[in-house]
């Protein structure tokens, strides 16, 4: 079921807004593309151990690139290397066709959300903004803006050392948020966030895609993904395995079961059952449908006024698809890729 | 219409505001500048000329006796700049910020020096005046405009900010605040009085040019054997101060953060 959206109610344009307002996706640019070319990180240690290997891929603009992997997989570090916090053994990752440390304004392009803790607990989070804000000459109402954005406002004086998990989190995205970028990076976002959290970032992420940004955030929830992201890159012990979207997914793995219940179950078969789509049933009222999507299946109700009191796309059976193709990395690679 | 951009003068001010919104560092300053003053002023109050052990002592150095504490202190708040954000994750988004690294470290830099010069130099002011109240008469009275006095005190305060400035580079090469600290003490004020303890009379000469050393020696108004001259030991603190920062700005660019 998609999480509806409400056109520009997170949308962030304050200083030189670049991107038009707008929530029409984009065409994807070169400008704006987040690449990795053969992106390899070895780290030292008996022995060597690879975290990325060999990865290649690119993120665009206006849509939301879930980036999925078990722990472990290479996520953070492929992150990380786009950020230039570490360096890569071998490969480049660019955004918009520079390294992220030859921008003029890095926070104006990329504002990124790390797993990590990133902020001195001392601080009070206004001033942990300000002091990112001060480097690029970004304004304290952008500062104020970005507080409100996320909720913080009320406690933007208090130290940072007393913050949940979830307020810690919250100020992390403000900080992402802070220098307007084209490019958002998050790491985990919704790891410690409460439903109302997660469902708050859900929104914000379509939205920020929907003005045109390029959105990669990165999970180990194929469940989560499946409803935030449009695009999926799947990767296990730090190769790619998958580079798809999620409906070439959801489709390519079988688990695109819809649950629906009805009480015109026949007629609702007969609308919809034709090739591709596959319609079956166990339990009268209740009918279990492949090969489209929830969207088709409720429109096709609403046109012939037949009431629906369920329709549940089956996430378990998705997860389910995700640890299949991460179990064994190599062996189902080839399989999955390219969509 | 603001231009976004990354300029020296911005990062500047951003190191200049995450200096002063940690309390660690308006409790140090404190700290430091109170105990400075506070010594001057008690080992003044009590001199008696006579008394002998203390009478050998140069009258600046004499004066500035806290400092011997209060170094460590300064230059504690300039490890804690640095390592205090890798200890917290904190270096993590300011590198975010500012991917190309150095120009953090030279920021830091110049917070640092402008910070405890200025704070220094006050307190060495104070202590000079409060001190010379109890001073009259004694052989250590002097005024501040006697021959070499405030040069004495300008000199002595650039030594200690030498001493904050390698706590800071300390600080960015061991990324550890227990580590930079311990690092500094013992490289700083511990490893020349070890050296001086060698019979050999090059390591005593060697000695003398050692941070903690020299920064002593140009506490002192007269020159003294058991010290480098002032221009010697200004270029021995500064060729250190850019070995050490020099140094950590190379790691600092080459590691991952
Ligand atoms: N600094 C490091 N030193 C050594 N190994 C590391 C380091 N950082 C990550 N790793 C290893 O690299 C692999 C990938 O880690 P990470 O990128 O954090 O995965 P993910 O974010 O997908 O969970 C893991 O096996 C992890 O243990
Ligand atoms: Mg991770």
């Amino acid at each position: 079921m998609r999480v509806t959206v409400i056109p520009g109610y997170y949308t962030l344009h304050l200083i030189s807004r670049r991107r038009p307002t707008p929530p029409a996706p984009a065409r994807p640019t070169i400008e704006d593309m987040i690449t990795a070319s053969e992106l390899t990180k070895r780290y030292g240690g008996k022995p060597a151990k690879y975290a990325v290997s060999d990865l290649t891929f690119t993120v665009r603009p206006g849509t939301v690139t879930g980036f999925l992997g078990p722990n472990g997989a290479g996520k953070s570090t492929t992150m990380r290397m786009i950020l230039g916090l570490d360096a890569p053994t071998r490969g480049t990752a660019t955004v918009g066709n520079h390294a992220y440390a030859d921008h003029p304004a890095p926070l104006h392009e990329v504002g990124a959300l790390l797993e990590a803790r990133s902020v001195h607990p001392g601080r009070t989070a206004h001033h942990h903004l300000v002091a990112l804000a001060l480097t690029h000459g970004i304004p304290r109402s952008r500062v104020d803006h970005v507080l409100d954005l996320t909720g913080l406002t009320d406690v933007a004086g208090r130290r940072v050392k007393g913050f949940s998990l979830g307020m810690g989190q919250r100020l992390g995205i403000a900080a992402a948020l802070l220098g307007d970028p084209a490019t958002v990076i998050l790491d985990e976002p919704v790891n410690g966030l409460d439903p109302e959290g997660v469902l708050w970032i859900r929104n914000l992420l379509k939205s920020l895609a929907a003005e045109g940004r390029t959105v990669f955030v990165s999970s180990h929830l194929m469940s989560e993904m499946a409803v935030t992201a449009e695009h999926l890159i799947i990767i296990g012990r730090g190769r790619l395995l998958a580079d798809t979207t999620v409906d070439t997914f959801v489709r390519e793995s079988g688990a695109g079961t819809i649950k629906v219940v009805t009480p015109e179950a026949g007629l609702l078969t007969q609308l919809l059952a034709a090739p591709p789509v596959d319609v079956t049933s166990s339990t009268p009222g209740i009918l279990e449908i492949s090969g489209t999507d929830a969207e088709h299946i409720g429109r096709t109700a609403a046109a012939h006024g037949i009431p629906l009191f369920e329709l549940t796309p089956h996430a378990a059976s998705l997860e389910e698809a995700f640890m299949d193709l991460t179990r064994d990395s190599l062996e189902y690679a080839a399989h999955l890729e390219p969509a | 219409m603001t231009t976004l951009a990354l300029t020296p003068a911005r990062i500047l001010r951003s190191e200049w505001h995450k200096l002063w919104t940690v309390r660690s560092t308006w409790i140090m300053l404190t700290a430091a500048t109170v105990f400075t003053i506070g010594v001057g002023i008690a080992i003044s109050a009590s001199y008696e000329q006579d008394r002998g052990e203390v009478s050998g002592v140069d009258p600046v150095q004499f004066l500035l006796f806290g400092t011997q504490f209060s170094q460590i202190i300064l230059a504690v708040v300039a490890v804690l700049s640095i390592a205090g954000e890798y200890g917290t994750g904190m270096v993590r988004s300011t590198m975010v910020a500012v991917p190309r690294r150095l120009p953090v470290l030279w920021s830091k830099a110049g917070v640092v020096t402008a910070v405890v010069f200025t704070a220094t130099l006050a307190t060495f002011l104070v202590t000079f005046t409060a001190g010379q109240l109890f001073l009259d008469g004694t052989d250590k009275e002097l005024s501040l405009t006697d021959p070499g006095v405030l040069g004495t005190l300008v000199g002595s305060t650039a030594g200690l900010t030498s001493l904050a400035l390698i706590g800071l580079g300390l600080g960015a090469l061991l990324r550890s605040v227990p580590g930079g600290i311990t690092a500094f003490i013992g490289g700083v004020t511990v490893l020349p009085e070890v050296l001086r303890m060698f019979p050999y009379d090059v390591m005593d000469s060697a000695a003398k040019y050692f941070p903690g050393r020299a920064a002593e020696g140009l506490m002192t108004l007269h020159d003294s054997s058991d010290y480098a001259a002032t221009g010697p030991a200004l270029l021995a603190l500064t060729l250190w101060t850019t070995a050490i920062l020099g140094t950590a700005g190379l790691l600092l660019k080459r590691r991952d953060v």
